[in-house]
């Protein structure tokens, strides 16, 4: 397998990237941020502070606070009570200067279909001062999209990467990038990927990416923040999260306890006669605890971040399992 | 002039193990298989982060790990290379990492309900062209 060629370019060819101003140390700092949608809290409390540099990763359920914690960071909406800054700026009063050192990709992927993508590029180029053409031209590339294509005819994996490439053109301080990869097949997909590691590397820009897949976030993302009902639970690199996390295997001689007798039990399945656990915060003392409840064998394993990620947001709402007789 | 050995892994979102132990895993048994020989160098970190769509931090740590096993040997400036066998474990530990296999092993065999010669045999077959190539 070789190295996609404008990855190989991007090191030896472009100057050094000019170092970020020092303004703050943090590229998002939020303080009790309290956002309510008639009696439904969006964001409770939420205080946050995201370092610069690297790939941050944002993830949550569906309601957790991320669309509106990234509503209050652009200026689109003010929060109840609180303050958030990004860049170093107050969020409620960002100048058409500051905007231009954010970058921001949804997932929609919309852009004007009745232009070629030079056309595109020639309207945006004037907006943005730090423009860099060839950046733009090696990410298209990546994406084998040509200039002269018309944005109608593109596919949504071509969008996104044109998209891309124009966020990332802008040399942005910060990119948000938000569910980026949602429908996107599995070749447009690993190139988005791609680009998004690299780019790290290359120009000094911090990326904050949400997204409800764990397999991406796994391969990218130096910090991991969990938000969970607008407010923040967890904040470390994913690995160490994952260890957070670990299964364990039982057989129980008679019937399984109680899920209440055993500490930080986040799921429980019952498989093949074997009871299986993923628990939270556990070390080898849970070993002592299944025996003492009556395991005749157990065995402890590590999980993925994806699992770990699974058991921990469904932890709140988990039932437990009826508990069948063993066969 | 590159003595770097091309690696043949992959990182897959369905696979239960970490993408770490992933690397681990698969680089263990390239050596084991001796697919990968003593001496050989392992690619860059860049290079194996590109490789694989990681971040590179994340193949460090594995790397790290492995180093730390005994199984790679970190030569200053030059890189990571493949190291000799008796550099790896100590008795203890060799001994305490092949009971936590066993134990893993059982928990997952004991409910599929083979005679133990079965198990014994299948264990044989997988293992010994491995243990071969090794001590060839």
């Amino acid at each position: 397998m070789t190295a996609p060629n404008y990855l190989r370019l991007e090191r030896r060819d472009s100057p050094a990237p000019p170092a970020p101003p020092a303004v703050s140390d943090f590229v998002i700092e939020t303080d009790g941020l309290d956002l309510c949608y008639g009696r439904k809290k969006a964001l409770d409390r939420l205080s946050l502070r995201i370092p610069r540099g690297r790939i941050h990763a944002i993830v949550g359920a569906n309601g957790a606070g991320k669309s509106s914690l990234f509503r209050i960071l652009l200026g689109v909406q003010s929060p109840n009570t609180g303050r958030a800054t990004i860049l170093g700026h107050d969020c409620t009063a960002l100048t058409e200067r500051e905007r231009a050192r954010i970058g921001f990709v949804n997932e929609e992927h919309s852009l004007p279909s009745w232009l070629r993508v030079d056309e595109l590029v020639a309207m945006q180029r004037r907006l943005y001062p730090n423009w860099d053409e060839r950046r733009f031209r090696r990410i298209v590339d990546h994406f084998h999209v040509l200039p002269e294509q018309r944005i109608a005819g593109l596919s949504r994996g071509e969008r996104a990467g044109v998209n891309l490439a124009m966020a990332l053109a802008q040399q942005p301080e910060l990119l948000i990038l938000d569910e980026p990869t949602l429908g996107l097949d599995v070749v447009a997909k690993r190139a988005f990927l791609e680009v998004v590691l690299d780019s790290v590397d290359d120009g000094g820009t911090t990326i904050i990416y949400c997204s409800h897949q764990m397999d991406e976030i796994e391969r990218l993302a130096d910090n991991l923040i969990i938000l969970e009902r607008g407010r923040l639970v967890h904040m470390s690199p994913p690995d160490e999260f994952c260890e957070r996390v670990s299964a364990w295997v039982a057989e129980f001689a008679f019937t399984r306890p109680e899920p209440g007798l055993l500490p930080g039990v986040l799921q429980v399945q019952q498989i093949d006669g074997l009871t299986h656990y993923l628990v939270l915060d556990q070390d080898e003392r849970f070993s002592a605890l299944l025996q003492a409840r009556g395991a005749r064998r157990h065995h402890r394993g590590e999980v993925n971040l994806d699992r770990a990620v699974n058991a921990f947001l469904s932890r709140n709402h988990a039932t437990p399992a009826p508990d069948a007789p063993l066969p | 002039m590159s003595k770097t050995v091309p690696l043949f892994l992959s990182v897959s979102p369905g696979d239960p193990r970490s993408i770490v132990r992933q690397i681990t895993d698969g680089i263990r048994l390239s050596i084991a298989s001796g697919q990968l020989p003593v001496g050989a160098q392992l690619p860059s970190v860049r290079g194996l982060a590109l490789q694989l769509t990681v971040n590179p931090k994340t193949v460090a740590k594995a790397y790290g790990e492995l180093a730390n096993d005994g199984w790679l040997d970190a030569r200053q400036g030059l890189g990571l290379f493949v190291a000799a066998p008796r550099q790896r474990l100590s008795s203890s530990e060799l001994e305490r990492r092949l009971s936590l296999a066993l134990e893993a092993f059982s928990a997952e065999v004991i409910g599929l309900d083979y005679p133990l010669e079965h198990i014994l045999d299948r264990i044989r077959a997988d293992l010994a062209p491995l243990l071969d190539k090794r001590s060839a």
